[in-house]
């Protein structure tokens, strides 16, 4: 019914619904392999981009109605692997073992199977039923390789659809996949497994032909293989596939069987996960299950077990447990990919290509040419994003003034109810659009074009030496660059980062980045009146800023900056509708979140300032404004105003100009211009972005670095005019 | 993997060539992620390029392409491998 119409915010079905099943899926796989491009072709505009309850990790949820089934999508977040390094995988991790999935579609990338099938491994470990999306099955054929998804569906006993998401082939194959499965039943709940290895309850019922992997038909795009689900994956089992080495597997078998005993006299432990799975972790000592193991009755053993077992094993390789196993796991599938990848000569073509992509990752990677290049990427971003914001902001102001006249003359400009809905709802809902929205989204369409492409990593690359002068490994660029556009964007986007403290040290510097607002300003007060050059004077006494609160962090937090380990995709064409659908969800927050409060705050201000309600808050911060920075008093409640939206500061002294007859110019001096702008620049974040630090980071530190920026800007924007009145008085 | 006396440095290697990783001396969590990502002793990996003034290495390994801060390079030991 209602429930999944489009344009409805996304709910998640009931499970039954008008008769017809609700199917849960969620995506997983690694990052960068396609798995947004799936899930924005699957769900359209349907997306929803939210946290995950109580954490900051992106839950982007979907859904769609497909041959009479709904299906609810989860974009679980891009990971490599499934142990406890990162919040994301965490999330992953629980999410894929709880009663809110029915299914995984394991998203790979064709073009670099090793990697790709290690995550497979261990979601196959999870016991969960998974249909592998094997995309990008072009470029593999453009490398000059063939995968045979038979033999591969045979060894992984998975079912395997080659997609090329792109071009949306095979998206919809992997949803009638799915459908198959539910209608075979392969969905129900499975106990799980004392003894470790996968035995699907349902496939007790089924014989196995010895020659499964040979006669499964093809698995053509447009076709589904009628036959069932289970004769044609579950392979018998899978426990060579999931195995380890003679030494490791020994002990995994081991701890299993204990874990076993332990559950079948005490009852259950309270982890969702299968029972080899809990083993495999204890060895590697998983933050999430040693606890929760040690507080059963005689889990202590366990660990105890555990402990020894992992030290015996150190000991043996004279490595580290997670290098262990991991190389274990890339041995087998290194044999595994090697018996289902056919490697053919290049062709001339495709040699072309190939050195094309070399040479473009070369030239951007180059110690000189890649900064050139660097540079004329930024220049041309900016250039852009200020070119079509200037059209169409002037196109709005036109617009917005040729009514206001309009109106006035209607109803003439003193009446109450114009000023409040026209000035203050009308003026900010322009104001928001205008001043803002038209340069953040060609800003953003340009960033989604270079993260699409390849090339943010790249400039990561190339500025690591740089960022670690700030304290944070290269990755940090990326949301810094985002914050030029829009603080509030680039602080949710210091998630990247891997430890809490560098996303913390990125916060504190992304909110220190002129965002599109800040520029706003500056470019219409001191561009304006006193040229570019005192622009770039401000500027550079910001990023002066940002270096040194970059390095004070980096000396007052605990712990040390951490070495950069980034995946650089191959460059590719970006692809149109990913990067107008991201733009679009990171616009949409904004345009919902934002707008209204900024119109209800635009009502507010227009209500207080004809009865001069805040006047009296001039008074109080003249000390600040009148006697050490050598403003005029009524620019106090500008900065108050401000912190709503930096480009009010502006606005606000443009309305009072005019209401006087006159311009900017005539009413502060040009050392005031700079001052004003000095202190807009760095006084405060915005509203918007405390409240999204605070989210990132908790309210002590949103607060501590609002409480820090206002100090800076008070010393330097007040150290400039005292200085400027030493020099005067010379 | 044993690494052999004429082991050297990750970030000493020349631009373009082949390496076999022998040895990773890095925190707990680094090494875990390296190892993920399939950088595990016994790879054989592609060094491409360096950034300038000490800043991080490119590489290949398994098909993917991966950044590594300086101080990481410095700490994988490998042996050459065959061009």
């Amino acid at each position: 019914m209602a429930c999944c119409d489009a344009g409805k915010k996304s709910k998640p079905c009931d499970a039954q619904l008008d008769g017809v099943h609700a199917i849960n899926v969620a995506l997983a796989g690694n990052a960068n392999v396609g798995k947004s491009v799936i899930f924005t072709q699957l769900t359209g505009v349907s997306q929803t981009i939210g946290n995950w309850p109580g954490k900051t990790v992106e839950k982007k949820e979907g859904y769609l109605t497909f041959k009479g089934y709904k299906f609810n999508i989860v974009d679980l977040p891009g990971i490599y692997s499934l142990s406890t390094y990162s919040l994301e995988e965490i999330v992953s991790r629980q999410y894929i073992v709880s009663d809110d999935v029915d299914v995984i579609i394991n998203v790979i990338d064709a073009s670099n199977l090793e990697r790709n099938l290690f995550f497979t491994i261990q979601l196959l470990g999870l016991e969960i039923p998974v249909v592998l999306a094997v995309n990008q099955m072009d470029i593999l054929r453009k490398r000059g390789m063939e995968l045979d998804l038979e033999k591969l569906e045979a060894a992984l006993g998975v079912p395997a659809i080659p997609v090329v998401a792109v071009h949306g082939r095979g998206v919809h194959e992997l949803l009638e996949e799915v459908i198959q499965m539910e209608r075979d039943g392969t969905f129900q709940r499975h106990k799980i497994s004392t003894d470790g290895f996968l035995h699907h309850d349902q496939a007790e019922a089924v014989v196995i032909s010895s020659g499964c992997a040979e006669d499964t038909t093809s698995t053509t795009v447009a076709t589904v293989d009628p036959r069932p689900l289970k004769e044609r994956y579950i392979s018998p089992d899978r426990s060579d596939l999931l195995s380890y080495g003679k030494e490791v597997e020994r002990r995994v078998a081991n701890l299993t069987e204990t874990i076993s005993r332990l559950i079948a006299t005490n009852g259950t432990i309270a982890l969702p996960y299968p029972v080899r799975f809990i083993a495999e972790k204890l060895l590697e000592d998983d933050q999430e299950i040693v606890p929760v193991v040690k507080a059963v009755k005689e889990g202590g053993a366990i660990i105890e077990q555990a402990t020894v077992a992992r030290a015996e094993l150190e000991e043996l390789h004279g490595e580290d447990i997670s290098t262990i196993i991991s190389a274990e796991i890339y041995t087998k599938i290194h044999g595994l990919v090697s018996g289902v990848l056919k490697i053919k000569p290049l062709g001339k073509q495709q040699r072309k290509r190939a050195s094309l992509v070399d040479a473009l990752d070369h030239l951007t990677t180059h110690s000189f040419w890649g900064y050139v290049i660097l540079g004329l990427i930024l220049y041309g971003t900016y250039t852009f994003t200020f070119t079509i914001g200037d059209l169409l902001g002037g196109w709005l102001d036109g617009f917005y003034k040729t009514w206001s006249e309009a109106v006035y003359g209607l109803y003439g400009d003193a009446n109450p109810v114009v000023l409040i809905l026209w000035n203050g709802a009308m003026g900010g809902f322009i104001g928001a659009l205008g001043g803002v929205l038209v340069y953040v989204v060609p800003f953003f369409v340009m960033i989604e074009i270079l993260q699409d492409s390849g090339y943010l990593p790249r400039a990561a690359f190339m500025l690591d030496r740089f960022m670690h002068v700030l304290g944070v490994h290269g990755k940090a660029i990326i949301p810094m660059i985002l914050g030029f556009g829009c603080n509030v964007p680039a602080c949710a986007g210091c998630r990247i980062m891997e430890t809490y403290r560098e996303k913390k040290i990125a916060i504190a510097l992304s909110s220190l980045i002129p965002c599109a607002a800040v520029l706003v300003v500056v470019m219409g007060l001191v561009g304006r009146y006193l040229g570019a050059g005192w622009v770039a004077f401000l500027f550079a006494i910001n990023f002066g800023v940002v270096i040194g609160v970059g390095r004070l962090l980096n000396k007052v937090m605990p712990g040390q900056c951490t070495e950069l380990i980034m995946e650089m995709h191959e460059y590719r064409k970006p692809n149109t509708a990913v990067i107008l659908k991201q733009t679009w969800a990171r616009t949409k927050e904004f345009v919902f979140k934002s707008v209204p409060i900024i119109v209800a705050i635009g009502v507010a201000m227009e209500v207080m300032l004809m009865y001069r309600l805040l006047d009296p808050l001039n008074i109080v911060l003249s000390p600040v404004t009148v006697a050490w920075l050598g403003l005029p008093l009524v620019t106090g409640i500008f900065l108050i105003y401000g912190i709503l939206r930096k480009e009010l500061t502006l606005v606000l002294l443009e309305v009072l100009a005019a209401s006087m007859g006159l311009t900017i110019g005539d009413i502060l001096t040009p050392l005031q211009m700079l001052v004003f702008c000095m202190v807009t620049m760095l006084y405060v974040p915005c509203f918007t972005t405390i409240i999204v630090m605070a989210r990132e980071a908790g309210w002590r530190y949103a607060m501590k670095i609002a409480g820090l920026k206002i100090g800076i800007a008070l010393a330097i924007a007040g150290a400039l005019h005292w200085i400027a009145v030493w020099v005067m008085l010379l | 993997m044993e690494c052999e006396e004429k082991s050297i440095l990750l970030s000493d290697v020349a631009n373009g060539k082949r390496v076999k990783v022998c040895k990773v001396n890095a925190g707990v969590e680094a090494k875990r992620r390296l190892a993920n990502l399939g950088l595990v002793p016994g790879v054989e990996i592609c060094k491409k390029q360096s950034a300038p003034l000490h800043g991080p290495v490119e590489i290949e390994v398994r098909g993917s392409i991966l950044a590594l801060g300086r101080g990481i390079a410095i700490n994988i030991h490998v042996v050459p491998g065959r061009d």
